[in-house]
């Protein structure tokens, strides 16, 4: 390539039009016609620029016409010159200038890939961000609004407490009048239907003042999750006795399976922690009772064991099984699969509640017609 | 870079002047120009001023034939001193073969004395050229002014450069311009003479490298 520097040829310096009028206007000054050409001719002379021979001269009348015409080109080749270098040069810069601005243009570039990169991690983490907050904030809403309905709850429980207590006893007094009754009225038929059908009543009604009685139990537990009462428990312990408080209830018909190995002291609170394993055996119970019509192929396994530094305890049942459609609302409070009247549906919710206040884990896993396995894990070191 | 072109045995060197803004490189070179009496001598070309002031370079070249018909060329420029022609700068500098620095020995303009030679050191490198080993002369201009920098704390703060000593001229009066010349033509030579072997093959010995490119009217005088 070449430099602005160069030495320009009478090619470079003039365009064949320009050396034409050039040749027209020197024959015009001299007695014979000149001629510019960049080669030697016959009687020609040099015509030097800048050291540099750019053409030879021929023609003219004279030997002094040709020096004359000679020493015009080269004065005037002095400003073609100065102009091409000028324009050479600023050509050159520019061409530099640009090649440099687009080195500028890639690096940009580049870091503009980088940063894009960059700000898709940072979007990224922002989202992810963004998905704990949502998650917290759910989790904050849930546990407020588990919070006031416990409240709530508190409140109703102490409210129905009294006056369920005096009509269930008022209740079994009743029944007890209508012994008495018997005794005293005459043997009828229409009496003793009359009476017979009486205190199946107070004995309906008495079975629903016990179930109101451990709805507001329930309700007692539930709402008391924020009180702080911790001691060392023997989990196995509070899953026995919580075993044989099932099998009370259901008059002892249920086959349970216990595997229990032995544990670590869990730090805990204990009340709430047999509540929890009541009510998941209390589910599982009713859940076969959903689920068999033959009794016997009922069967609950509870199962205590240490994992790492957790106590693992599993209650599994062989069960109806939760259908997929209600596994999302297992938690919610006062959700329930069953039957309005059979259960408050809060088992659950206070499962979880609890085994969280004790920075544990509860996992389900349930296959209808399969059954249903509970899984609780509690760190052994409490918080 | 000298250019060498076979063909024609024709070499072709490159001198360039260079400094800030207004310390007298084109002056230096219309001194040249004027008190120059080489063998061969072409036209300076002072570029398209304003207000005084380069805007694109100033260029004279000057030549010697040896006797073995080398032709060999001389092309003095100058570049523009001003900040914002630093393109311009370097594409003169390319291929380079020499450089004269010209400072200001007025105090104030000390800075730019510093800032320029700078530059230059960027540029050189920028270009591929290595400052330690190109040959270059540093002048101290316009010492024809009052309260200009002593010459001794000068030299002495250049003494262990490889520039040293200092050239003190003032080119307005046409002192220390060809003084400043022939230093760095005799570092040309060096130079250029290890690489053509201008002595043994085109009888160019340093003698004639020196006086046949920097001959001078004055000196035509002073033979007479
Ligand atoms: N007093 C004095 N003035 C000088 C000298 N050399 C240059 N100048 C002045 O400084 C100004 C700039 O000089 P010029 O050669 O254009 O500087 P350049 O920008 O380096 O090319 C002009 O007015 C010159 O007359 C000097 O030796 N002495
Ligand atoms: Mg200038």
């Amino acid at each position: 390539m070449r430099s602005f520097e160069d030495d320009p040829t009478l090619q470079e310096l003039l365009s064949a039009d320009q050396l034409q009028r050039l040749n027209r206007a020197l024959s015009g000054l001299c007695k014979e016609p000149v001629t510019l050409s960049e080669h030697k001719a016959g009687d020609s002379v040099p015509v030097e620029f800048n050291l540099e021979r750019v053409g030879w001269l021929s023609g003219g009348g004279s030997r002094d016409e040709q020096l004359a015409a000679a020493e015009l080109v080269s004065f005037l080749m002095m400003f073609v010159a100065k102009y091409r270098l000028a324009a050479n040069l600023h050509h050159d810069t520019t061409e530099a200038s640009y090649a440099e601005l687009q080195r500028q243009n890639e690096a940009l570039k580049a870091s503009e890939t980088r940063f894009r990169e960059l700000s898709g991690k940072l979007q990224q983490t922002v989202d992810e961000q963004v998905d704990v907050i949502r998650q917290t904030q759910q989790e904050l809403f849930e546990s407020a609004r588990l919070r006031s309905v416990g409240q709530l709850a508190a409140g109703v429980a102490h409210e129905i407490n009294n006056p369920i207590g005096f009509i269930s006893s008022n209740l079994r007094v009743a029944r007890d009048y209508v012994e008495d009754l018997k005794e005293i009225a005459p043997d009828t038929p229409a009496n003793r239907d009359l009476l017979q059908d009486f205190q199946e009543l107070l004995t309906e009604s008495i079975d629903g003042t016990s179930r109101i009685a451990s709805i507001v139990a329930d309700l007692k537990t539930f709402s008391s999750i924020d009180q702080a009462d911790y001691s060392l428990c023997n989990v196995n312990d509070l899953l026995q006795s919580a075993v044989h408080l099932v099998q009370t209830e259901y008059s002892h018909s249920l086959q349970i399976i216990e595997r229990l190995n032995e544990l670590p002291q869990v730090s805990g609170h204990p009340s709430r922690l047999s509540q929890t394993f009541f009510n998941l055996l209390d589910n599982a119970a009713q859940a076969l009772r959903d689920e068999a019509a033959d009794d016997a192929s009922g069967r609950i396994l509870v199962q205590s064991q240490v994992q790492g530094d957790t106590v693992r305890i599993v209650i599994q049942d062989n069960g109806c099984g939760i259908p997929e459609a209600s596994r999302a609302r297992i938690f919610d409070a006062f959700f329930t699969t069953r039957p309005v009247g059979s259960g408050t549906g809060l088992g659950l919710t206070v499962a979880r509640d609890t085994v969280r206040a004790h920075n544990g884990n509860v996992t389900i896993d349930s296959h209808p017609r399969t059954g249903t396995r509970v899984t609780l894990t509690l760190p052994v070191k409490g918080s | 870079m000298p250019d060498f072109q076979a063909d024609d045995n024709k070499l072709t060197l490159k001198v360039v002047f260079y400094g800030p803004a207004l310390s007298g490189k084109t002056t230096n070179l219309m001194q040249l120009h004027s008190l120059l009496n080489p063998e061969r001598k072409g036209e300076l070309m002072v570029l398209e001023t304003r207000d005084d002031r380069t805007l694109f370079f100033d260029m004279l070249p000057i030549g010697l034939r040896g006797n073995s018909g080398l032709d060999l060329r001389l092309k003095l420029y100058t570049v523009p001193g001003q900040v914002q022609h630093d393109s311009t700068r370097k594409a003169v500098l390319s291929r380079a073969d020499g450089v004269v620095f010209v400072a200001d020995s007025q105090p104030s303009q000390q800075d730019n004395n510093a800032t320029a030679f700078g530059n230059l050191e960027e540029n050189l490198e920028k270009v591929g050229l290595d400052i330690d080993t190109l040959p270059m002369v540093v002048q101290f201009n316009k010492r024809d002014i009052p309260g200009v920098v002593d010459e001794q704390e000068l030299q002495h703060r250049w003494a262990s450069t490889p520039w040293a000593p200092l050239v003190m001229a003032s080119a307005l009066q046409g002192r220390g311009v060809i003084e400043s010349f022939r230093t760095l033509l005799d570092r040309l030579y060096t130079v250029i003479n290890e690489e053509f072997t201008l002595e043994q093959q085109h009888g160019i010995s340093r003698h004639i490298f020196i006086d046949g490119l920097s001959a001078s009217h004055e000196a035509e005088h002073a033979k007479l």
